[in-house]
């Protein structure tokens, strides 16, 4: 066991720490503060910042610096999301494009792709969406309905997404697109890069139960994509779709724990303000919520380890999936549990605003459906890891 | 980073595994735990296992031991637990611990090297009947005026009929918690034997009456801190037991529920079945990891930093309940066959619910958890 980071890697913290420090307004770390502010004002600000950040060179930690990036370890950016939560740095604007789009662009696009997309992304210049599901195709990715028909240089494409996250705030999308007529499942597909800004892509916003509508629906209705806006080989867009999809693995348990430890610390202050903090029962379960949440920082040494030795962590991550989410849920219903009544007021006392984790409570609900829910983890670790049987 | 067992580690672990599944297989454990009246301490596997080194790893090597850590420690804890292999290994190398953090020069050379051999059996009594495991509501036992006569009663103690040594966690007539070293067949002491149900251990109440006791003091810590320091060890190394029996009785489950037919298919295929025995993965991996942090939070970290606390608190309660759940869960996904007695879900079971409250249970170390992060 050694639970140190290289030298190198401290002095890389050092250095983010003092630019994290310098360029955060001290107002950003209150609670309330990103709710205060209307949504395209929020986007506005943290695309702006995010750019500063990449202009002052701490985005694309790990990625190459052929492509902008900066080269570093899984060490750095373990380091990355640590230190970013802990400066209270807003979350990216991006994050479908920097974590699934850029790697498959470096790891199967043209030389062109990668040219013109990975910069400008970096850069903020080009928000990315990602149009997988529809109304018909959600855990069962393979139902896809959206299809594209050849015409010339061009795919002319027509259906419809749903639950786009960023769809207003996006400038392209990447979609899986049924290119061959009458195909079935997984085969028959391609990925496309759309370009949203064109007569044929109409985005619409949904409202969340939060009341937020950080996601939306996508129509297509003759939208027209240059086949050189394929992203892998055409009719083999699963494949790609399960590239792309693999690289939410590893996905930051650094982070998440020092973002979920704060919220837990940040819940016990909310219990001791409202008497609750000698309760028996109250302590048992943020106790409970605690060994889990530690339980996730452990494992997330254990996956850096496995990625800083190369291994594959395959089906691995949807345990991880599981652990963080699950326990990110669990944390957010203790919330309510421990406080009683007091819990879904917004102010139950003229000088407290519960709002904020009132926000956090409902977007609990939220991170065991997407990114294959939980029931879907569930499946893979008892077929993939376990071996019983389909 | 590397957060994870080194080459030698896992091959001392395969090494202990393969030992104790060629000499002491289910059958054998089967033996112990049907002869009730017998001292549950089968010497073929004791003698192999002084042999491997299993209760020399944390000795130093002064004294003849090998110098190394709980990391490596639980490595053993972990593969005896998944045989279910009973026997006094756990507390011999605890009393060692004691000896080893509290005892002075002297008290380490007259000990150490008989415990690290396997010539002594050595015990710990650490809890008062129906006490708390921190001592809090009191000891059983106190010390006399003069500091070197105990009297009282601790329970439960493992394998007391077979200790040549007891370390008792005493209070002396200033009320300051202390160990001392009790050797077997010293006046007064007597042993109760308590019968469990965990055919796997045998257990019994250790009874002083004007016994002569010796403080250990002159080591690294003494009083109250090294009192903690054992049972914070005896927490871990129990929890590394506890997950080791989690793993084993949830592999056997998943082997047997991928063959058997119900309904024409395999019960392993239905979703009830499944998600359950992927819930189980998660939380017995989250448990191996969580005792993994604790023993080499305890190998590293300073005594009373309370990360180390955390370490351990944290590793007991999940490893207590992953445990309990893993082997409930044999039982049931068994079937009936998982409910007889010539089944062996019932040894994993029993070891599980045994051991879940040892050295504190998981409610007990989720308190100190709310005691250390909300007060
Ligand atoms: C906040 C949020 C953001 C999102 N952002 C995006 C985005 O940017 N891009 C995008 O493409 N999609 C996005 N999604 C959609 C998300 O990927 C889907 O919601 C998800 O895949 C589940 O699909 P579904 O909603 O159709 O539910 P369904 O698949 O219909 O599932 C309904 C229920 O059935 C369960 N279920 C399904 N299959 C099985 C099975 N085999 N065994 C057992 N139970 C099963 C599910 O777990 C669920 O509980 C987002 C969703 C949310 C909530």
């Amino acid at each position: 066991m050694d639970l140190s980071y290289t030298a190198e890697e401290e002095q890389f913290r050092t250095e983010l720490r003092d630019w994290l420090a310098g360029s955060i307004p001290p107002e950003w770390a209150e609670p309330g503060f990103w709710r205060s502010l209307d949504d395209d004002e929020s986007f506005r600000l943290r695309r702006e910042w995010e750019a500063s950040k990449t202009a002052a060179g701490f985005s694309g930690i790990q990625w190459p610096t052929e492509y902008g990036g900066r080269g570093g370890t899984p060490g750095m950016k373990a380091i990355y999301d640590e230190e970013t939560v802990r400066a209270h740095a807003p979350q990216t604007v991006n994050v479908l494009g920097l974590t699934f789009l850029a790697p498959t662009v470096m790891a199967i696009g043209t030389p062109e792709q990668k040219s013109e997309i990975i910069g400008p992304m970096l850069r903020n210049e080009v928000i990315w969406c990602q149009g997988f599901s529809e109304p018909g195709a959600g855990s069962d990715l393979a139902a896809v309905a959206t299809r594209g028909v050849r015409d010339g240089d061009d795919f002319v494409v027509n259906g419809q997404k749903i639950w786009t996250t960023n769809a207003m705030h996006g400038d392209k999308i990447f979609t899986l697109v049924r290119t061959e007529p009458g195909s079935e499942r997984h085969k028959g597909l391609s990925m496309m890069l759309i370009d949203m800004d064109q007569p044929g892509v109409e985005a619409r916003p949904l409202k969340q139960m939060s009341g937020a509508s950080e996601f939306g629906e996508v129509f297509f209705t003759d939208a027209r994509v240059p086949v050189k806006d394929c992203l892998g080989e055409i009719g083999q867009g699963w494949r790609t779709a399960m590239l792309l999809l693999s690289f939410e693995r590893g996905a930051s348990g650094v982070g998440q724990y020092t973002e979920f430890r704060r919220q837990y610390d940040e819940i016990v202050e909310q219990m001791r303000r409202f008497g609750r903090s000698d309760d028996p029962v109250a302590r048992q379960k943020m106790a409970n919520c605690l060994v889990e949440l530690e339980c996730l920082r452990y494992h997330a040494m254990h996956i850096l380890t496995q990625v800083e030795q190369g291994r594959d962590l395959g089906s691995e991550s949807s345990m991880t999936k599981l652990q963080w989410s699950e326990t990110f849920q669990d944390l957010w219903e203790a919330f309510d549990d421990v406080l009683g009544p007091e819990a879904s007021l917004e102010r139950p006392r003229p000088d407290v605003d519960l709002t904020p984790y009132q926000a956090q409570a409902m977007w609990s609900r939220s991170v065991t459906i997407w990114g294959g829910s939980s029931q879907v983890q569930r499946n893979i670790v008892a077929e993939r890891v376990l071996g019983l049987p389909r | 980073m590397f957060f994870a067992l080194t080459s030698d580690q896992q091959a001392f672990a395969a090494t202990v595994r393969e030992f104790v599944a060629d000499r002491f297989d289910l059958d054998a454990v089967r033996a112990v735990v049907e002869d009730p009246d017998g001292d549950g301490h089968p010497l073929t596997l004791w003698k192999g296992l002084a042999d491997q080194g299993a209760l020399a790893v944390l000795v130093p090597e002064e004294h003849d031991g090998l110098g190394l850590g709980l990391l490596d420690a639980q490595v053993v804890a972990r593969e005896l637990g998944a045989a279910v292999a009973p026997g006094p290994w756990t507390t011999t190398v605890l009393a060692a611990e004691a000896l080893r953090l509290a005892g002075s020069p002297a008290q380490q050379a007259a000990w150490l090297p008989a415990l690290a051999a396997g010539e002594t059996v050595g015990t710990v009594a650490l809890r008062g009947e129906a006490g708390s495991w921190d001592g809090r509501s009191g000891r059983g036992i106190t010390v006399d005026a003069s500091g070197e006569r105990l009297s009282g009663t601790a329970s439960p103690v493992d394998y007391p009929g077979v200790a040549g040594l007891f370390v008792v966690a005493a209070t002396d007539a200033e009320g300051a918690p202390g160990l001392y070293l009790v050797e077997a067949g010293a006046q007064g002491l007597s042993v109760r034997d308590q019968r469990t149900y965990d055919g796997t251990a045998r257990v019994g109440a250790v009874e002083l009456a004007d016994t002569p006791g010796e403080l250990l003091s002159g080591g690294t810590l003494s009083g109250g801190e090294a009192v903690g320091a054992v049972t914070a060890r005896g927490a871990v190394l129990t929890a590394a037991d506890l997950v080791g029996v989690a793993r084993e009785a949830l592999t056997r489950t998943v082997d047997y529920d991928r063959d058997r037919k119900q309904f024409g298919v395999p019960v392993g295929s239905f979703q009830a079945i499944k998600h359950t025995m992927a819930d189980l993965h998660v939380g017995v991996t989250m448990a191996e990891h969580a005792v993994l942090f604790a023993a080499h939070a305890l190998d590293s970290g300073e005594t009373g930093d309370p990360a180390t606390d955390i370490a351990v608190a944290v590793a007991k309660a999940k490893a207590s309940d992953a445990a309990w759940a893993a082997t409930g869960a044999m039982i049931q996904f068994f079937g009936g066959i998982g409910f007889t007695w010539e089944h062996e879900a019932h040894f994993f079971y029993k070891r599980a619910r045994r051991r879940a409250p040892l050295f504190g249970s998981a409610d007990e170390h989720r308190e100190r958890l709310a005691a250390l992060t909300i007060d």
